[in-house]
């Protein structure tokens, strides 16, 4: 059962041409200038429930500006979005209880109020029951550690910490679902491994549904099945994430360290693209040629000091996709 | 439905929150303490010797200006003009919008709470202190201090609305300078805070009387030192009330504005 529906979402900005003075003050809320930039070009996707999908694309794509309208805190110029039965900009404190939210970029919490008390302010603004706000605190401070900093102002939060206690901040309430805009954005490896098995059990346990967006791939390969990759404001892929990386992850490249300098190296179904001393970077398709093939070759000639095999990672699929479109990407990709 | 509970949560916490800047509390103790000086020696110099001038004593005019010091105080213990233009610009106004509850009003509620917290701690003991020891005139029925209260309340409402609003305008400004000096203009003048109305030249009289910021300083400070005495009270409540709802609609309409601004140009 979906429990997010959009259909043609389309969000311009008008960029409005600021006045000065007081007395423009007093113009422009009368009327105003604009320049319209369009950054959500007809968009249409339907989540199930409990789903955790990954919504990717590069800078400026539109992904912060879909999520805003998920929240209800932006209004589509045209289009449609539901949000648990709900029209987001229509009701918008109505689906504040429905939905969870973190912006990776800003904190949700009070800037000066002391980590704990934010806390007990969004309980009773949600009307959080004491059991069930105790119980969520519990859990939420034994897998976050939130205890370490729990009496610290927000304003004195490290950035890990920081999305920490955003992210139990935005989960207090038992929302159904959960928006994550970049929640891993300037986490060291050990906050983003952390990050990644919280969100992931939480999905999990409560069958929370959850939209992620992020720029490091990692996340969306430990955390998604699907992904749904915009550019532009536009739809380029929505789909499991293991046929982009059945269709497009072929190549592979073998690195070859051989005991003696070699002038050249001439191979079957194989295609060296860059040397260097006596390292070669060899391209083959999986399909053509495996690996092992390729090795037998080259021990024919030389002797073989030490060697790699890279599949390419998503990553760099992905960032093709964006270079040359989903549909013109030729299968072999040289990533 | 009006959830009394969340708002008050508010209240309270902004309450605690300001126990935590007990700096801020009595360096604006300060500063309150120094312009009271200031203004009671000005006013000490003006009526020269003088034991009335415009109708009134030299000890009701010192009054008048001890009150107004103390009504400074309350409103300024408030979420000032400064703070709000800066929530504006950070986009903690905005994004309040994602939450379950009326921006405007919240920000009303909190300031329930700190001021409470500098009446209590600060500006009460002082000014009891003041009274004790100065030969000020007190009211002596027990319901002009009532309706001076109440005065002073609703004046604390026409302000709150009226410098919300002047703060929310920078949704729609990148310069608020004018603005600024506009509001505080209004406010130490226009508002009879420094020199009572009855001073002012008749044409600046009548125009001060017919704005709402009288109703914050001249009205309730007139209740209290008994320039305004039995049904001319009621009137001036009535014109402070109209004024309330005027401001209070005056907000209502550049929130609106402002948070449509928000939906629809993301801020
Ligand atoms: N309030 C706004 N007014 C005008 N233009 C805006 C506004 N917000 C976003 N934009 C523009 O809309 C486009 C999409 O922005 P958005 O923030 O949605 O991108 P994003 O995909 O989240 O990018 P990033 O990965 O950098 O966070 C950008 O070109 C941006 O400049
Ligand atoms: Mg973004």
């Amino acid at each position: 059962m979906p429990v997010i529906e959009v259909e043609h979402l389309m969000k311009d900005f008008m960029i409005a041409k600021r006045e000065t003075g007081f007395l423009g003050a007093v113009k422009s809320l009368v009327k105003r200038e604009h320049i319209k930039k369009e950054a959500v070009k007809d968009i249409s996707f339907s989540i199930n429930e409990g789903e955790m999908v990954g919504y990717i694309g590069p800078n400026g794509a539109g992904k912060s500006t879909t999520i805003k309208m998920l929240t209800g805190i932006l209004v589509p110029t045209s289009g449609s979005v539901k949000v648990n039965g709900i029209i987001p900009y229509e009701n918008r404190q109505e689906n504040a209880k429905n939905i969870g939210v973190v912006f990776g970029q800003r904190t949700q919490l009070w800037w000066d109020l002391p980590t704990i008390e934010s806390f007990e302010l969004l309980k009773e603004i949600y009307q959080v029951p004491d059991k069930r706000y105790k119980e969520n605190m519990d859990t939420f401070t034994e897998i976050l550690g939130l205890d370490e900093f729990l009496s610290t102002p927000v304003r004195q939060l490290s950035l890990g910490q920081r999305m920490r206690a955003d992210i139990a901040a935005s989960l207090l309430h038992d929302p159904p679902i959960l928006f994550l805009d970049e929640p891993t954005i300037g986490l060291d490896v050990v906050a983003k491994e952390k990050m990644r098995t919280f969100i992931k059990e939480i999905n999990k346990e409560r069958s929370i549904t959850v939209i992620l967006t992020t720029h490091d791939m990692e996340d969306i390969e430990k955390l998604c099945e699907r992904m749904i990759l915009i550019d532009h404001g536009q739809k380029v892929y929505d789909g499991e994430i293991a046929v982009v990386k059945e269709r497009f992850g072929k190549t592979r490249t073998l690195i070859v360290d051989l005991e003696e300098s070699s002038r050249s190296l001439k191979l079957r179904g194989g295609e060296v693209f860059k040397e260097e001393a006596s390292r070669f970077w060899i391209r083959f398709n999986r399909d053509d040629v495996s690996a092992s093939g390729l090795i037998a070759q080259i021990t024919e000639t030389h002797n073989i000091k030490d060697l790699t095999v890279e599949e390419p990672a998503i990553e760099s699929i992905i960032s093709r996709i964006y270079q040359e479109g989903y549909q013109d990407l030729p299968e072999t990709v040289k990533v | 439905m009006f959830r009394f509970r969340l708002y008050w949560t508010f209240t309270k916490k902004a309450f605690l929150r300001s126990a935590v800047y007990r700096f801020d509390v009595w360096s604006r103790l300060g500063s309150n303490l120094i312009f009271l000086l200031m203004w009671g020696s000005i006013w000490t110099a003006l009526y020269a010797g003088r034991e009335e001038a415009g109708g009134v004593s030299f000890e009701s005019m010192l009054t008048y200006i001890v009150v107004s010091q103390f009504l400074t105080g309350v409103n300024g213990a408030g979420t000032p003009l400064w703070e709000i233009q800066e929530k504006v610009r950070t986009g903690d106004i905005s994004l309040e919008l994602m939450r379950p509850f009326d921006v405007p009003l919240r920000y009303l509620f909190a300031d329930f709470g700190s001021v409470a917290f500098y009446i209590l701690t600060a500006l009460l003991p002082l000014y009891t202190v003041m009274f004790i020891f100065m030969d000020l005139t007190l009211p002596s029925a027990w319901e002009t201090w009532a309706l001076f209260i109440v005065s002073a309340f609703i004046g604390f409402l026409i302000r709150y609305c009226i410098e919300m609003s002047f703060g929310l305008l920078s949704f729609f400004l990148v310069e608020t300078g004018g603005i600024v000096d506009v509001f505080y203009f209004a406010m130490s003048l226009l508002s009879g805070s420094v020199i009572p109305l009855w001073f002012f030249p008749g044409w600046l009289e009548t125009m001060a009387l017919y704005l709402p910021f009288q109703g914050i300083y001249y009205i309730p400070n007139a209740i209290f030192i008994g320039k305004i005495t039995g049904e001319e009270i009621l009137l001036s409540l009535g014109v402070q009330l109209f004024w309330a709802v005027s401001s209070y609609l005056l907000l209502r309409f550049v929130w609106n504005r402002a948070s449509q601004k928000v939906v629809v140009q993301g801020g």
